[in-house]
């Protein structure tokens, strides 16, 4: 009898010594990449996926607008914090810095991200306009994503070196291995020519209009394309160009309204572009919800409100050349009504909510701004002084401060005065470091940081050091 | 009674009687010194015939001819003796060798110490029972050669950085394997904001004993978790005796030593506003332009504001412990009780862990071939922190406890005259008082005074066994273990002030749940054939883990009464969510053979499958040997009559390939997607590329060494040299940003590191008188450890502290985590500014005053700043090159006295606190800043401060000025006992009583100018070792208590 016991529960036992099943666990809460395009349901939400990328804390939810714009001249750095920006504000960057190396991560994240995304609905079963639609979506979110990386880590365009000077490396194969470390920068020239052949894809590829007006601001259509164009172009100084992209939204003569697809226009009340959020003056938003959040030291409600719904990290410089402190900018202007007086200082609240727990959502590119940009490429053409231009300009301006007629006396003052009303209608939203560097201007000084012009080795980022460690091929920027 | 007393007298008559050649021999028992041994047991060798020594060692017994005594007594070597024709037999008993005798616990077993070939440190409870410590596992530094144990800082329950003969992985768990009788159970950190050491959840007090596996021979059979080591936790079980009730509690009193000094008030405006000077904006510029000068100011009474911010973040915290068991067996069934107490206040404000254990074990044998038996302990202990900044991730923190205290203006006041907090509400900042410039940090004491974060832990831990022995050499054994942790960790940070500003006031509650149940079935034959002792386990274990964790953030107080999850809050957001599951499953086998106890031999082998691997690499298979040779036992040693002094030697090696797998994720292989949503629609994004090809870590561990014992085991020497080659090392290889790869990188086996060095273990007792023992146990280890090879040609891993900061490199051919820093000479005497040395070695100095701020001495431009990127050298290792401890017990009478200490060093520390206290940008400095210079020809090490400055001082670079030498020794205990003599316990009808006091951490002699060379900043992480970066010192604890027996 005990024998049989004993055997009984040692061929138990041994019976019960492997469960096969436990061992190939299936993750329940993440897709595999077998099945990750297999539905047209989970192909629409890679597409969302892209634009995730590009709104991700470190790119688009504020870090990215506020290095392009801390930069300058028209803030002044309050808490001292290297997590926020300090070195760039102080020109103290390093390969090292933090926002130097996290900036150009977020970046490759979301190209990779289309790239990926790209390849995956190319081998979908899926429609075809939707196959042709998403990859445009993709292409447009790489343009901006590249164009958003020649403005910090290489020399600008229009510089006379500038095409031949190096840019950044151009990938465009989705990776999802390892292997692929090393790949050489390629021109600014071929990144810029890359970004425009993105551009001008998409632009065939996109739908008209979307269904909802959320649609419509959060997602790429065919306007959206073309008035990423027209920045990029300018960056590139092709005026000409700018302008015969801008011609496809803006009208020659007001009212200025996109005549096709999303009638993109300016609101009556800049008030209102920073409150309703999908309005067909912001052309592509990121927008947050209270499940979509921005992140901890990331929005640029964080970055420029006081508490309690930010942390202040940055005011606007009243005093000397901020803009704040120029009288060109009338007092009645509604857009001061968004520099609010706070303890002592005076605070951008463009973006005024609680991003923690009422995210604001954030502009990538406006109207306002395509009509600024066909001004500026119309004044630089011929020698006189451009009427369209001026028309443009007057649109931007007599829209916030009715009671000013702006009249420049010749070509140079209506240049002048398109990049200060640039700096007036733009404030906060990511621009000025692109316009310093593409007009060749120093960056000025403000606070306890000096100037620095264009022959300076800290006009631009260097490239991150982790990129420089793992991939060979990297020439890091003169000067670091 | 008395006629079977009288019975048994007769029947003894009649059989001396039968015997007539029996006669009567007398003897005296004594012990080396001389002394008589009373209650010694001696009997006729064959018989039950017997007798026991009286007081003074006398005995008298009959015995037949040419009969055998065997004598044995507690404590004393057994001795056989030839009675021979003597009338009277003396004899003297050597002291027993204890260690020789020892049982030490073995994976899935137990072994007697002398036939032990593999390397395992044993360290008993009672030396850690005591100890005013949160987890066991604090409690064994310096106790045992090659187990390195450091703690972090003093924060409550805080893992502390184990290493068994140093880093074991980069990119996995160096962390050792911790089994529970049996059954592996969880480490780590599963706190949030306060820290929470599972491991904590085990009484202290239950615990018999701790075995050490470190080499092969002794690790291999855990296989693939054995990498790092494996701690064998042993807990108490009943002993044969009437019932024993034990009570040992402690109070104790904890503060943290070694503060810094920080400027006063007035110091603290005096250099701002030279800053300012020196910076060209002065504190009071000409009239219209902004003033940005620091003053101080008075209070209500006139008094000036000299806020000592430290005395607001720390207190003398109180501590209470409290255990009691109860304990016995019969012949058949034995058991143990146990409930324990603590509740321990830390040196932080806040900070408090308390903890309550019951645990209940039965052994039970049915009959002779069937035994039972079971263990089962309930734990709830909560941990409970503010924001310390001292854990992993946190340092740069802007609420951190370590840092503020020592970087607020001591200028400002933590509160208004009206008892309101003095709160800049537009900054989120404390307030400026008379300040002309900004501050930049909370104020603590709102922060100390209205956020919560607590971790709870509920643990179960059990298992049942049963064990049929088929024949006297064949058992077999059956164990099922489960371990059940569930963990609560609440947060609430209040919506005036602080974090928790950004989101309105939030609270979070997460839950993680991690089940387990392990099983093993055992095998064993145990048999003597002659000289033949022949031991073989074969046997299969599976270990089964689900762990999952969800949870949420409200946020948006809707009134600021609420402060729990439950109350009125706008909006919820998910937090704390987690899926993963993970299977081991095993088949082991071991020999153990040696013949006549002077040659020995032993096999193991195991084959191992995990869940985590790709299908075509699950299974991974380890194996190791290793042979032992006591020479003492050879007739042609015993024939060189060594014994005087040297009775003991032995000499053993061991090889072996062992794996590890702890701390891969769960779903390692996989490429995949996950969910999300943009805006309010779902999406899906690529978020892990995964390797298929990722297999097992191995590590290949060598052991060469030898045990001696001299002077009749008076001293004993254990010495081993060892080699870990691990190799395939699964690691996060570093993809070029610009691929884009989720993370930046993909677990591969890639790389190779070498551990070697060697062991010293001398336990001595240089004085043992009747009245007087002294103990003494030295033992130290090197460490040597190199990189010998990484992914992509093997290119430098930088690691992070918190995100932040990267003074720690993995380069092949140097120590891991090697301090890697721009190298810094000085302050130039002539200009005051900090010189830096481009990797060229050219020099340069740094004026953050100018707009050219880097030039040459001479002062022409130079080309560039320098940085870590283009001018970073290696300084040093990181991880000590030597640690080790001492430890005395002096024994007078009833007094018993214990000194332990423990030392580290041969390496650098990163004080990367020291960069913040001499930061020029608003924070407060350490009182050597007054030593700045100030005018041409000073010598000094600080520079000329200008306001803003974040470069010449470390904050910006890392400066080879903020990398020390780490060499400490720690008196880390001291405990003075007093046990009440017999006398005095007989009548309280006790059985023993014994009082003591104590210090932990008593003093420590160092050069570093830290708090304290013992820190980590960055916790276990593998590749960023004795980083200081705003972390808290260590505590000091007072404790007095009591061990009642009864």
């Amino acid at each position: 009898m005990k024998r049989k016991i004993f055997s009984a529960i040692i061929i138990g036992a041994v019976f019960a010594s492997c469960q096969k099943e436990r061992l190939d666990p299936i993750p329940q809460t993440q897709l595999s990449d077998a099945v990750a395009f297999s539905t047209p349901e989970r192909a629409a939400q890679q597409v969302n996926g892209i634009y995730s990328a590009l709104k991700q804390g470190n790119f688009y939810a504020g870090r990215f607008q506020v290095y392009m714009d801390v930069r300058g001249e028209e803030f002044i750095n309050f808490t001292n914090n290297g997590v926020t920006a300090f070195l760039t504000w102080n020109f103290t960057q390093t390969p090292t810095t933090n926002e130097v190396q996290n900036l150009w991560a977020a970046a490759y994240q979301t190209i990779n991200r289309c790239n990926v995304v790209i390849e995956g609905i190319a081998a979908a079963t899926l429609a075809d306009n939707l196959k042709k639609q998403y990859t445009a979506e993709a292409k447009v979110v790489r343009a901006i994503s590249y164009w958003s990386l020649m403005q910090m880590y290489a020399r600008p365009f229009t510089e006379a070196s500038g095409p031949a000077s190096p840019g950044v490396p151009l990938r465009l194969t989705a990776i999802t291995s390892s292997g692929n470390n090393n790949i050489v920068r390629s021109t600014v020239g071929d990144v810029y020519t890359q970004i425009l052949k993105d551009l001008n894809e998409a632009e065939v590829d996109l739908p008209l209009n979307y269904a909802t007006a959320d649609l419509n601001t959060t997602r790429a259509h065919r306007n959206t394309a073309v008035s990423l164009k027209t920045r990029v172009l300018l960056s590139m100084g092709r005026y000409a160009d700018v302008i015969t992209e801008g011609n496809k939204m803006v009208p020659a003569a007001a009212p200025f309204q996109a005549a096709t697809g999303v009638a993109n226009r300016l609101n009556p009340s800049i008030a209102t572009t920073f409150t309703t959020y999908n309005t067909t003056e912001s052309i592509l938003s990121m927008p947050y919800t209270n499940l979509d959040l921005p992140g901890t030291q990331n929005s640029l409600n964080s970055y420029y409100n006081p508490g309690p719904n930010g942390n202040g990290d940055f005011v606007l410089n009243t005093t000397g050349n901020g803009i704040v402190a120029n009288t060109n900018w009338t007092a009645t202007d509604a857009r001061r009504a968004f520099n609010i007086a706070s303890g002592g200082q005076t605070y951008l609240r463009k973006w005024p909510k609680n991003a923690g727990t009422d995210p604001d959502w954030i502009p990538v590119i406006r109207y306002a701004e395509v009509l600024l940009n066909v001004a500026e490429a119309e004044a630089r053409q011929g020698t006189g002084l451009n009427a369209r231009a001026l028309a443009l300009l007057n649109a931007v301006r007599q829209r916030s401060d009715a009671a000013t007629t702006l009249a420049p006396a010749d070509k140079d003052a209506l240049i002048a005065a398109i990049l200060l009303e640039r700096r007036i209608e733009l404030l906060g939203e990511g621009l000025r470091t692109a316009d310093v560097t593409r007009t060749g201007a120093n960056f000025a000084a403000k606070g306890s940081v000096g100037a620095y012009g264009p022959s300076s080795n800290l006009y631009i980022w260097p490239i991150s050091n982790a990129e420089i460690l793992t991939n060979k091929e990297m020439v890091q920027n003169p000067g670091y | 009674m008395r006629k079977l007393v009288l019975m048994v007298l007769g029947l003894l008559f009649f059989a001396g009687q039968l015997l007539a050649q029996t006669r009567q021999v007398s003897g005296r028992v004594l012990d080396e010194s001389g002394k008589p041994v009373p209650n010694a047991s001696v009997t006729v060798k064959g018989t039950n015939q017997g007798t026991t020594s009286n007081a003074d060692g006398y005995f008298t017994l009959s015995v037949p001819a040419n009969a055998k005594l065997i004598v044995t007594a507690i404590g004393l070597t057994a001795q056989e003796i030839s009675v021979g024709n003597n009338t009277e037999v003396n004899l003297t008993l050597k002291a027993e060798d204890k260690a020789m005798q020892e049982v030490v616990v073995v994976g899935y077993g137990t072994a007697r110490k002398k036939d032990l070939v593999g390397n395992v440190a044993s360290v008993k409870g009672s030396v850690i029972k005591d100890l005013p410590v949160q987890s066991f596992d604090q409690a064994l530094s310096g106790r045992a050669t090659g187990v390195s144990v450091t703690m972090p800082n003093g924060v409550l329950n805080n893992p502390p950085v184990i290493r068994v003969r140093g880093v074991n992985s980069i990119s996995l768990s160096s962390f050792p394997l911790v089994v529970v009788d049996g059954v592996p159970t969880y480490s780590g950190n599963v706190g949030g904001t306060a820290s929470n050491n599972p491991l904590g959840n085990i009484n202290p007090n239950d615990i018999e004993s701790v075995e050490i596996l470190k080499d092969a021979a002794a690790a291999a059979i855990y296989g693939s978790r054995a990498s790092a080591g494996v701690l064998l936790i042993t807990t108490k079980r009943g002993k044969q005796g009437r019932a024993r009730v034990n009570y040992d509690g402690w109070v104790g009193w904890t503060k943290a030593f070694n503060l810094i000094d920080v400027l006063n008030a007035e110091q603290y405006t005096t250099i701002k506003n030279e800053g300012l000077t020196n910076l060209g904006t002065p504190p009071v510029p000409a009239p219209g332009t902004p003033a940005r000068g620091f003053f101080t100011q008075t209070d209500a009474n006139g008094q000036l504001i000299d806020t000592r911010w430290y005395d607001y973040i720390y207190r003398s915290g109180m501590q209470q412990n409290h255990s009691v068991n109860v304990s016995g067996a019969s012949d058949k069934t034995s058991y143990f009780f146990s409930a324990g107490f603590t509740d321990q206040e830390g040196m932080l404000r806040g900070n408090d862990f308390r903890r309550v254990t019951a645990r209940m074990t039965v052994d039970h044998k049915v009959n002779n071939w069937l035994q039972l038996g079971g263990t089962m302990n309930y734990t709830n202990s909560t941990n409970a922190a503010p924001n310390t900044g001292s854990l992993p991730g946190q340092a740069f923190g802007i609420a951190g406890l370590g840092r503020l205290p020592i970087i607020l203006a001591p200028n400002v006041a933590p509160r208004n005259a009206d008892g309101s907090y003095n709160i800049n509400t537009a900054a989120n900042t404390i307030g400026q008082g008379n300040n002309r410039t900004a501050l930049s940090f909370y104020n603590p004491v709102y922060l100390l005074e209205n956020n919560r974060f607590t971790s709870e832990n509920d643990q179960i831990t059990g298992n049942v066994f049963a064990q049929l022995n088929f024949t006297k050499w064949l058992n077999f054994r059956t164990i099922y273990g489960i371990d059940n942790l569930n963990v609560q960790n609440k947060e609430f940070r209040a919506a005036l002030h602080g974090d928790g500003v950004q989101f309105g006031g939030a609270a979070q509650n997460t839950q993680q749940t991690f089940r387990r149940w392990n099983w093993q079935n055992l095998l064993t034959f145990d048999k003597q054939f002659g000289e033949h002792n022949v031991n073989v386990l074969v046997g299969n274990e599976q270990q089964y883990t689900n762990q999952q964790g969800w949870g949420a953030d409200r946020r948006g107080q809707t009134d600021i009464f609420y402060d729990e999850f439950q109350g009125g809050f706008a909006s919820i957001v998910p937090a704390g969510n987690f899926f993963g599951e993970n299977y081991l499953v095993s088949f082991l086998g071991r020999l153990n053979y040696n013949y006549g106890g002077k040659y020995y031999l032993s096999l193991n082998a195991r084959r191992d499958g995990y869940s985590a691997f790709a299908p075509e690499n699950k299974y991974g298979n380890f194996y190791g040997g290793s042979v032992g040779w006591v020479l003492t036992n050879e007739k042609f040693f015993q024939d060189l009559n060594t014994d005087n002094w040297l009775n003991n030697f032995r000499l053993r090696a061991s090889w072996g390939l062992v794996g590890n797998n702890q701390g891969i994720n769960d779903y390692a292989f996989y490429s995949f997607f996950n969910s999300g949503l943009y805006g309010t629609q779902p999406n899906l994004f690529f978020s892990q590329a995964g390797n298929r090809n990722l297999r097992w870590e191995t590590s290949t561990k060598t052991d060469i060494g030898f045990d001696a014992s001299f002077f009749k085991s008076r001293v004993n020497v254990e010495f081993s040299y060892y080699k870990n080659d691990i190799d395939n090392l699964i690691l996060n290889d570093p993809q070029s940003p610009s691929a884009g790869i989720p993370g930046n990188a993909i677990l591969t086996n890639i790389g190779r590191m070498v551990n070697t060095g060697f062991e010293l273990a001398i336990n001595t007792t240089p004085i043992r008188t009747q009245n007087f023992v002294w103990n003494s146990n030295f033992n130290i280890t090197t460490l040597r450890n190199e990189v010998k090879s990484l992914a992509q040609g093997n290119a430098d891993i930088f690691v992070q502290t918190s995100g932040l900061e990267q003074p720690s490199i993995i380069r092949v051919g140097e120590s891991i985590g090697s301090f890697y820093a721009v190298r810094t000479n000085g302050v130039n005497p002539a200009t005051g500014q900090r010189i830096f040395t481009y990797r060229d070695g050219r020099e340069i100095q740094y004026n953050h005053a100018a707009t050219q701020r880097w030039t040459f001495l001479d002062g022409t431009a130079a080309p560039r700043g320098a940085d870590q990127a283009n001018d970073g050298v290696i300084i040093g290792p990181a991880l000590p090159r030597y640690t080790g401890g001492w430890d005395n017990t002096f024994r007078f009478k009833g007094f018993d006295l214990n000194i332990l200490f423990f030392f580290s060093g041969g390496n650098y520390v990163y004080n990367g606190t020291k960069a913040g206290l001499r930061d020029q940008r608003n924070w407060n400095n350490m009182t050597e800043v007054m030593t700045r210079w100030q005018k041409t020809g000073d010598v000094t090490n600080i520079p000329r401060v200008v306001f803003g400055d974040n470069i010449s001082n470390g904050s910006g670079i890392v400066i080879s000025e903020n990398v020390e030498k780490g060499d400490f020794i720690k008196a880390r205990n001291i405990a003075l006992g007093y046990t009440m003599p017999k006398s005095v316990t007989d009548r309280l009808g006790i059985n023993s009583i014994r009082f003591y006091g104590g210090m932990q951490n008593a003093f420590t002699i160092t050069k570093y100018t830290g708090f304290d060379p013992e820190t980590s900043t960055n916790g276990n992480a593998n590749g960023s070792p004795s980083v200081d970066r705003n972390s808290v010192p260590q505590a000091r604890t007072i404790v007095a208590g009591v061990n009642i027996g009864f």
